[in-house]
């Protein structure tokens, strides 16, 4: 209890602000059959275009589902593209900082460039073009039969690579040139060893940092590519798609309709950002702007 | 030098993925083109007119040389030329996010230095909070909320479209000024915060105490820290230029614009690979550049890298 009191005290409020908005989000997106009012995709032509009113908090849309229930599921698609990119783009980028630290030259050389051509694409444009290539429909992975949306927490997990192998390798690197390592080699411990107890531990307040900011960016990556129609497929609720739809409400009148998802996905966005900017501040105090855009 | 062989080195490779990415897509041209009655025969025909029939790395060769010489090649679908439809969607695109970047250097540095020079004070409050909302709020909602507001509610600019400059600078303003605030916000915050810092930490740093000790007058102060922390800004000035690309095909979507992302989205609609590979290699050519630039800013503002380099 001291502990969390501590770490509290250390992340500040704004970083306790942003992390209680992320758990909120991800309580959402796991409970979303639980306390969703209605079902998300329940039609009901009679109770269309209604304004927010006490049984329909947020109204309905214009095929009388109800936006609460469909934002709250659209949580589901937007945590899962944000968060599973993210974790795709730590797996490659750290397995491929690590051995590019360490397996000779050639090896080295080979990695950092193509990390370097990774890093060259622009993100948003070849997850467009790639989606629009394959197709919008689900992929079978053996039994499985995926949503679309996998394709762009694929790709966008991929393209996040680069930002997670330049880090490790750079703490790698000095690591593993560090005296108490030399002196731990010399001593008998092994590669495993050393990258377990010395490089990782020392990598992972800087991988903390761009991952949460990068969920952030993912977040909204996935609403755009939603937006656009190359995301999460009609009808499953998304927020992007929520959007896409709302754009027939522009001119009627509706306004809860372009507001509401649009309100998640800000809202979401802003925890991860406050919560990584407090954990930044909390490791890094020096680096006071971010190393990630988008 | 170096430094340029290796993007071009590095965009060869990237443009080779995109090739065979491309042709790994659902079906030959010549389907799409011939429609699904085409005989084995038409389609043989059609494959070797368009010299589908060779090997893709012979196929990317000639591709790529073709690009080095401003040819991007003709659709298979519309028998267009690809240089044309670019040139005709490009300025609208170009438009829209140098108006956005002309906002976001102006109102990112203006912030940012105010800040930076009265720390501890509600303006520097309210930065960190502004530029936590602008890091968030997606562009195209922000879009959507102005055509909302600010076109439907208040009447007081068109809710889409494009007027070129041609038809006058009061017309391709309206047109232009909701993308181009949508697009800018993200980048006025990413700016503000970087102006912020390196300005901050600048007149902290000693030399600053120095001058000021010997008395030199505070705007000539802030003028000279400001000047040693400009790199950082420009650098990262210059990647923004890059990203905001990406970020305006989205943007012109909002807004009905009919730039690229039109040209991307009918290519990706009509399965038209050659005008699809086609923009896609600008946007990462456009990128590419935009990194470069930043990089080589960076070593020409820094003393330090350029004796490095």
């Amino acid at each position: 209890m001291t502990r969390l009191r501590g770490w509290i005290r250390q992340i500040g409020a704004s970083g306790v602000i942003g992390a209680a908005m992320v758990a909120v989000m991800l309580f959402a997106a796991i409970a979303a059959p639980l306390i969703a009012p209605y079902n998300p995709l329940a039609i009901d032509i009679l109770g269309r275009l209604e304004p927010p009113n006490l049984a329909h908090w947020l109204g309905t849309d214009e095929a009388g589902r109800d936006v609460l229930s469909r934002i709250i599921f659209g949580a589901r698609a937007s945590l899962m593209v944000g968060i599973g990119a993210v974790v795709i783009g730590a797996l490659l980028g750290v397995s491929g900082g690590l051995v590019a630290a360490y397996a000779g030259r050639l090896a080295e050389q080979l990695i950092m460039r193509l990390v370097d051509g990774v890093a060259s694409i622009p993100l948003l444009v070849w997850a467009i073009a790639i989606v629009g290539i394959l197709g919008v429909g689900p992929v079978q992975v053996g039994p499985l039969l995926l949503p679309n949306e996998v394709k762009v927490l694929a790709l966008v997990g991929c393209l996040f690579s680069p930002v997670f192998a330049r880090v490790t390798y750079a703490v790698a690197k000095v690591v593993v040139a560090a005296d108490y390592v030399k002196a731990r080699r010399l001593q008998g411990a092994g590669h495993w060893a050393i990258i377990t107890t010395d490089v990782l531990p020392n990598c992972l307040s800087p991988i903390i940092v761009q991952a949460t900011l990068l969920v952030a960016i993912g977040i909204v990556i996935e609403a755009s590519v939603s937006f656009v129609g190359l995301g999460v497929q009609p009808p499953q609720a998304s927020w992007g798609t929520m959007l896409s739809d709302a754009r027939n409400a522009i001119f009627s009148g509706e306004w809860w309709l372009p507001v509401f998802p649009g309100l998640a996905i800000s809202l979401t966005v802003i925890g991860f950002n406050l919560f990584g900017d407090a954990v930044r501040d909390l490791f890094d105090p020096r680096s006071v702007t971010r190393t990630v855009i988008a | 030098m170096g430094r340029v062989l290796s993007s071009i080195g590095t965009l060869l490779f990237v443009g080779l993925a995109l090739f065979l990415l491309t042709r790994a897509g659902s079906g030959s041209p010549a389907r799409i083109v011939l429609g699904i009655d085409a005989t084995a025969q038409q389609i043989a025909e059609f494959d070797h007119q368009h010299g589908l029939d060779r090997p893709v790395l012979e196929q990317y060769a000639v591709w790529i040389t073709d690009l080095a010489h401003g040819d991007f090649g003709r659709s298979f679908v519309t028998g267009r030329d690809v240089a044309g439809e670019i040139v005709e969607a490009l300025p609208i695109t170009l438009a829209i996010v140098l108006l956005a970047f002309a906002i976001a250097v102006v109102f990112g540095l203006a912030i940012g230095v105010r800040a930076a020079l009265h720390p501890g004070g509600m303006f520097e409050r309210l930065t960190r909070l502004g530029t936590v909302a602008g890091l968030s709020i997606p562009a195209f909602w922000l879009g959507i909320l102005l055509i909302r507001f600010v076109a439907v509610g208040l009447r007081w600019l068109p809710p889409g479209g494009y007027a070129p400059l041609s038809a006058g600078w009061g017309a391709h303003l309206q047109t232009t000024l909701m993308p181009a605030v949508s697009l800018s916000i993200y980048y006025i915050a990413v700016l503000a915060r970087m102006t912020q810092a390196s300005l901050a930490d600048t007149l902290d740093s000693d030399y600053v105490r120095t001058a000021r000790a010997l008395g030199l007058a505070r705007p000539r102060i802030v003028a000279y820290a400001l000047i040693n922390a400009l790199p950082p800004v420009i650098n990262l000035a210059a990647l923004s230029f890059g990203y905001m690309f990406g970020w305006a095909l989205i943007i012109e979507q909002v807004f009905n614009v009919p730039g690229l992302s039109r040209a991307l989205m009918n290519a990706i609609s009509q399965r038209d690979f050659m005008l699809l590979q086609g923009i896609v290699f600008l946007f990462t050519l456009i990128f590419t550049a935009a990194n470069l630039c930043a990089d080589l800013i960076n070593r020409y503002l820094d003393p330090r890298q350029r004796a490095a380099a």
